[in-house]
């Protein structure tokens, strides 16, 4: 349990949290997000790659405006932001390393990262449904008071208790 | 009032400023969630397991922080609490939002991550989260390419921008109190499960951890912060009163532009953007029919500006900014909130009746939504319930003699 205690309080860190999304509401009009960032980067690389397809893909071709790059957008500069405070952060806790977190029980690290990538997918899927992820829907939205950002948070919980038996393995 | 500062839409000459203060939010926000400890995937993934109920206790604080600093800020009439949360949030689509957020519990616990912590992760060199974050910007791909299919389950149970305060009908920072006072008593139950979790492990350190002190100094504030938001319902009530105003950030909500389309049609030229064949067959009186593809060619840039463009998509989700030819217009480029759907239920819809015990602003929102909807629709409203259940009938004289009646 020593590392726990490296770790803020629960109920400041969350109260901090609070006090940056509050300024970004008063500041910019708009909330904390994470996923449309990806969703972004993953249009670009499109666009990139076969640019023909990419304009023929009304998912990717509406996020581009004309002559300025998909990335070129809010949402990717405040990921930027997050990797930075996030490497800054863990560097000065000394938690900076190359590792695959995973339980104890678990040996192998390459299922942990099939595992990991795995989530990942089905999260990208789930944000683009939900138009955010738990930064910009549950939390923005929650704060904001927004019915479906609520009715959101309520099923990620459900959705994770609800799986979490099946993958216990990669926790214990 | 012009509560934010200039530049919601990042163009024009504030841009590189709103990039830099994105990059500033993000750099903060980063920074909290990795000391909170959600750079860890088993950290996170024990919410689920009930051992840590951390992931809980910091969404929970946060949130009920940034709720009660925007109802203090819009009691002071800093900010207009709707338009703010039209600004910032999407609209409500309730089945699409139940099956996304299920989704993406679902990936939470099997990734250990969600789209924001997995970037933190990866950023202090986790591999697992890095490869999450990949997941997630390959999941944004797959539902692009596989949009015909995985497309039908989005937008489903459109309600269009709502918001809590609207469903309970109470005036939002009491609901803001209320919500507050929920959270704290989660806060104490989560505090016991992590106990009895504890116990049962036979985990002492982990008991013995619990530092009560901090604990009372988070709940002090925020009961304090809940209070101040409470202050501000006794203020004079000109933030609300400034409501029938201009919505912030480029956006109308659907009814300010009735007001405008019944009282002042002429301060408004509207666009609409839908198809042709849909905005031929029906569209807010008054509209033109552009195209969106087409709306280039109106030269926009080029005319007096002296109405306030409004601008009208088929939903709220096909057009979430201000279309970038109808940005340089000299005057006021305004998103309708919602788009035409938006008018539809809005303006198209017969409202409900209000039940005998509304009250006045409820009764007066009643009178105004029938007399727009009998004046878009030719139908005649039903009267309003009679106050407090009084049986009332009216006296009828009987006419007497002749005369013109």
């Amino acid at each position: 349990m020593d590392r726990s205690k490296k770790f803020w309080n629960p109920y400041l860190a969350g109260v901090a949290l609070g006090l940056v999304l509050l300024a970004a509401f008063l500041l910019t009009g708009y909330g904390l997000g994470a996923s449309g960032a990806a969703n972004r980067v993953a249009a670009a690389a499109v666009t990139g790659v076969a640019p023909e397809h990419a304009a023929a893909t009304p998912q990717i071709a509406r996020l581009g405006h004309d002559g300025g790059s998909i990335l070129d957008n809010r949402l990717v500069f405040m990921v930027l932001g997050v990797v930075l405070g996030g490497a800054v952060a863990a560097f000065t806790a000394g938690r900076m390393g190359r590792k695959v977190i995973r339980g104890p029980n678990m040996k192998s690290p390459g299922l942990r990262l099939a595992l990991a990538l795995t989530g990942g997918v089905i999260m990208g899927v789930a944000a683009r449904l939900s138009l955010g992820c738990t930064s910009g829907q549950a939390l923005s939205g929650g704060a904001m008071l927004s019915v479906g950002s609520w009715i959101f948070m309520f099923a990620v919980f459900g959705g994770g208790y609800g799986m979490a038996y099946f993958v216990r393995r990669q926790w214990s | 009032m012009t509560p934010f500062l200039p530049f919601t839409s990042l163009s024009g000459d504030s841009r590189e400023l709103g990039l830099v203060v994105a990059v500033l939010l993000g750099f903060a926000f980063g920074f909290v969630l990795e000391r909170a400890g959600f750079g860890r995937a088993d950290k996170l993934a024990a919410q689920f397991y009930l051992r840590d109920m951390t992931v809980f206790k910091v969404m929970f604080s946060a949130i009920v922080t940034a709720m009660l600093g925007v109802m203090v800020a819009a009691g002071l009439g800093v900010v207009e609490l709707r338009a703010l949360g039209e600004s910032a949030v999407s609209a409500t689509y309730i089945w699409s939002m139940l099956i996304g957020g299920l989704l993406l519990g679902a990936g939470f616990i099997i990734s250990g991550y969600c789209p924001g912590t997995s970037a933190v992760a990866a950023s202090s060199g986790n591999l697992d989260g890095l490869f999450t974050f990949i997941g997630v910007i390959l999941g944004s791909l797959l539902y692009a390419e596989a949009y015909p299919l995985l497309g039908k389950l989005s937008g489903l149970g459109d309600m269009g921008q709502v918001f809590l305060y609207d469903v309970f009908g109470v005036p939002a920072p009491l609901l803001a109190i209320g919500i507050t006072l929920m959270a704290l008593a989660m806060f104490l139950g989560a505090e016991k499960v992590e106990r009895i979790m504890a116990r049962r492990s036979g985990d002492d350190a982990a008991l013995a951890a619990q530092a009560p002190r901090p604990r009372r100094f988070a709940f002090g504030a925020l009961g304090a912060v809940a209070l101040l938001a409470l202050g501000t319902l006794a203020l004079p009530a000109a933030p609300r009163a400034a409501m029938g105003g201009k919505a912030a950030v480029g956006r109308i909500a659907q009814e300010q532009l009735a007001h405008r389309v019944l009282e002042e049609p002429w301060t408004l030229r509207i666009l609409d953007l839908r198809a042709r064949k849909s905005c031929e067959k029906k569209r807010i009186p008054g509209a033109e029919c552009v195209p969106l593809e087409t709306l280039p060619k109106l030269g926009l840039p080029y005319t007096a500006g002296e109405r306030d463009l409004i601008l009208v998509a088929s939903n709220g989700r096909t057009l979430t900014e201000v279309p970038d030819a109808a940005r340089r217009y000299p005057g006021k480029a305004l998103l309708l909130v919602g788009g035409f759907d938006g008018w539809r239920s809005y303006a198209l819809t017969k409202p409900r009746v209000p039940a005998a015990s509304a009250g006045p602003q409820e009764l007066e929102d009643y009178r105004f939504r029938a007399a727009l909807h009998s004046a878009m629709t030719g139908r005649k409203p039903p009267p309003p319930a009679p106050a407090g259940g009084v049986k009332y009938a009216p006296k009828r004289r009987k006419k007497k003699g002749g005369g013109c009646g």
